[in-house]
């Protein structure tokens, strides 16, 4: 990245027009290489891949489900012939970003997507050459993978914008999993469950805001602490209590799919968005809440102001500590809800640790996303994207090996933090116990 | 004065989670009365790997096997659970301090301990599961009085692909696994081997998704808890048209189960169908009794029942166990509820098969097999 300070020529109209204005014309430059540079990493590797070590064979998208009422045709693709394709259309968009960073200008977002999606489009029909790709599968897999990540990042993305770090977030999913199938179990309400789930997230949100907050212990500690606690505790419950009898405590009655009429019936998204269970419309509600809130409501400035400059807040007569308090347990209550979703909506039973690391991924989401509430559930759903493609793949008979296939995901993510994010500023009181003086 | 509080609060949160951390999983072994009182100096042991003994499957099978063991010489038992990697050692160190003349180590994971820990405490016995605790690949076990318990599962494993390639009416059966490990990828080659052998033998043309026999690759989730990844795995799967559905890796299972439910909801004429690993699911978790087609046993229990109880009667040797079907450490559960919608002369193939397996007339390929 390079600064470059560019000074008007001085016979321009303006700067005859007097002396005062030429401060005001002096304009600071950023001419960043970043995107072209990341454009022509992937293009070279679409080079060697779709081409060089290119693969025969015709790739079928299936992009309808068996149940679907309206059935959309399979989509064959020549495989090298669409990779030819995909990589002109790739050098393309680089050869024009490098143009755009001489005229230091920035590549538009929209360009960074189109060149994303045709690098995937590229390597799906590389990988799956003479095979059928089953989309709306990849894409129902993609969502049912991210829903815990997408509750577990909006309740990290709360509890950081207020002030307080969140490491508890897989402490909190395997609370609510655990509270919720036990709960959903012995009264056979799933709906009670969900309920119950919320409040387990929120008792173990109550603790990390009363140790982070009342007693000014550091957040990422404690987060760690509670996480350790959560493990140990429903773990130990699971082998000695659920165990003993499982029918009783952990036979949970799972949520139904509701198929929402006309909408289900959306050729491709209808069957991923819309065939679901309540957990997941609740999350739909959830992330357009959360956003709205925090952006464009009273609640959402204050806790806003509350996370980057307390002091401040504090002087304008909002209470700090209150705040913090309510919307750290409301970020437990939601993750806690997130939980549920592996117990009532997709397993069953409950198992031991069986988050298996999810909010560490909500955590990196939440950075990932800016602590933004709809940039972190697009990341949190790549990471899902990136999870299911691997096992897609290995099914058709990817030639990748599956080890590393297995990194994939990882590798998406970290590929996409440091090459679409860059550096971040989170708010700027998160981590910071506030101390009234 | 606030701070003294802080520090007294935040002590007891800290020693709480580290209290309930130890309770639950690890350390604190529970000494049991056997069936009737103790009468030796005896003491087996038994370190659990990161599953624990509540895993409804491999582990738990073990420490089932320890308990008829003891019961069966009249000793105690002390048992103890891990609950990360690095708990192995500690774990193995506790059980020595407390006396333990046999210690069952249960998993490949723990061969580095275990073969640590039986080269420093050489009067002591050891038994591993399910590996054979050659780190050095020298073709022999690394310490002398280790004695490995190891499964050639894919003999069974072979029958169970066998009979779904009989079952499939679709055509296409499916496998995953945990993660890519010769204890768990055993059983899907296995499987597809059984399946490539009714191909040849009636003539059909079913195939075998998640595995890749020439690549020795196939589908692996990266976890063995049943979570969403298990789920979609298998959704997956049945998406490519799978009937019948192989998790291999402990509880995942669970996840496949709820993934097939969904499907034969969705189009009751699917009739997808479950085979469980290691234990006969039917009897263990009966939560998807309707499913279970069958399932691929591995007679954990038996064997270090009879380990355990000649390390009692001083008849402790080192010559490994290798479970076949010949020994009957491995094997194939019954068809329960699918018992009459097999083909009649099923039953008859398999046990024709099996004698075949066992003279030596078909040969099933696997990395214990000589």
């Amino acid at each position: 990245m390079s600064t470059v300070t560019q000074h008007n020529h001085p016979d321009t109209p303006e700067n005859a027009a007097g002396t005062a204005d030429v401060i005001a014309l002096e304009r600071a430059e950023i001419r960043s290489w970043k995107a072209p540079v990341a454009f022509a990493i992937f293009t070279v590797i679409g080079i060697l891949l779709f081409i060089v070590i290119g693969r025969d064979g015709i790739s079928t998208f299936r992009l309808s489900t068996g149940s679907d009422v309206i059935q959309l045709p399979t989509i064959p693709f020549p495989a090298r012939a669409t990779g030819v394709v995909i990589v002109i259309l790739l050098a393309a968009i680089t050869a024009w970003s490098f143009t755009l960073s001489r005229a230091a200008k920035a590549t538009p977002l929209w360009a960074i997507a189109v060149f994303g999606f045709l690098f995937v489009v590229g390597f799906l029909v590389w990988a799956s050459a003479g095979s059928t790709l089953p989309v709306a599968g990849l894409l129902i897999g993609t969502l049912g993978i991210s829903v815990p990540l997408i509750f577990g990042a909006l309740g990290g993305v709360i509890s950081e914008r207020v002030g307080v770090v969140n490491v508890a977030i897989e402490g909190q999913l395997l609370a609510g999993a655990f509270v919720s199938a036990v709960v959903a179990s012995i009264t056979q309400m799933p709906l009670l469950g969900l309920l119950a789930a919320m409040v387990a997230g929120m008792l173990v949100s109550f603790v990390l805001a009363a140790f982070s907050i009342r007693y000014l212990v550091d957040q990422v500690i404690v987060g760690v602490v509670l996480n350790v606690l959560v493990t140990g505790l429903t773990g130990f419950l699971f082998s000695q209590v659920l165990s003993a009898n499982p029918t009783l405590l952990n036979s949970p009655p799972r949520l139904e799919r509701i198929n929402i009429p006309v909408l289900s019936e959306i050729p491709v998204l209808g069957p991923v968005l819309f065939r679901q269970t309540i957990i997941v419309y609740v999350m739909y509600f959830t992330i357009a809440a959360v956003y709205i809130g925090l952006f464009h409501t009273r609640w959402g400035l204050r806790l806003r102001s509350v996370g980057e400059h307390p002091q401040a807040a504090d002087t304008v007569g909002i209470n700090v500590t209150g705040t913090r308090f309510w919307n750290v347990s409301l970020a437990g209550a939601i993750a806690g809800f997130g939980g549920a979703y592996l117990t009532l909506g997709a397993v069953g039973a409950f198992n031991k640790e069986m988050t298996a690391g999810a909010g560490f991924i909500a955590l990196a989401a939440v950075i990932f996303g800016r602590w933004d509430p709809i940039r972190a559930t697009l990341a949190a759903l790549l990471f899902g994207f990136a999870t299911n493609l691997q096992n897609v793949l290995s099914i058709i008979g990817s030639p990748v090996p599956s080890e590393f296939m297995l990194m994939l995901p990882y590798i998406v993510t970290i590929v996409a933090v440091a090459g679409l994010v860059g550096r971040v500023r989170g708010p700027a009181a998160a981590g910071k116990p506030y101390i009234k003086s | 004065m606030r701070n003294r509080t802080r520090k007294a609060a935040f002590a007891g949160l800290a020693i709480a989670s580290v209290g309930v951390l130890l309770a639950g999983c690890s350390a604190a072994p529970e000494e049991e009365e056997g069936g009737e009182a103790a009468t030796s100096d005896f003491l087996p042991c038994m370190v659990s790997d990161t599953g624990g003994f509540d895993d409804r499957s491999f582990n738990q099978l073990g420490f089932e096997g320890l308990q008829d063991g003891a019961e069966a010489v009249g000793s105690e038992y002390t048992e103890v659970e891990s609950t990360s990697d690095a708990d192995y050692g500690p774990n193995i160190d506790n059980l020595i301090a407390q006396d333990c003349n046999l210690v069952v180590t249960v998993g490949f994971n723990l061969a580095a301990a275990t073969v640590e820990g039986a080269t420093a405490n050489p009067d002591v016995n050891w038994s591993i599961i399910d590996d054979t605790a050659d780190l050095d690949f020298d073709g022999a076990t690394d310490a002398e009085n280790i004695k490995p318990i190891v499964f050639d599962t894919a003999q069974a494993a072979f029958l169970a692909g066998y009979a779904s390639a009989s079952y499939s009416t679709s055509g296409i059966v499916g496998t995953y696994g945990g993660q890519n490990f010769p204890t768990v990828s055993v059983f899907m080659d296995g499987f597809a081997q059984g399946v490539d052998y009714h191909n040849e033998q009636n003539g059909t043309d079913v195939s075998v998704l998640g595995w890749d026999r020439e690549a020795a690759d196939g589908t692996f989730i990266g976890t063995f808890e049943a979570g969403t990844e298990s789920l979609s795995a298998a959704t997956n799967l049945i998406d490519q048209g799978a009937d019948v559905i192989f998790p291999v890796g402990g509880p995942i299972y669970q996840s496949a189960g709820q993934a097939i439910t969904d499907a034969n909801a969705a189009n009751p004429d699917a009739g997808i169908v479950l085979i469980g690993a290691d234990a006969d699911l039917f009897e263990s978790d009966p939560t998807f009794e309707d499913l279970y087609f069958t399932s691929v046993l591995k007679g954990m229990k038996v064997a270090v029942a009879e380990v355990v109880e000649g390390a009692g009667n001083d008849e402790f040797d080192n010559t490994p166990y290798l479970g076949t079907l010949e020994n009957e450490g491995v094997g194939i559960a019954p068809f329960h509820n699918y018992e009459d919608q097999v083909a009649d002369t099923l039953q008859g193939e398999l046990d024709e098969i099996t004698a075949s397996i066992i003279s030596g007339d078909i040969v099933v390929e696997s990395y214990l097999a000589e």
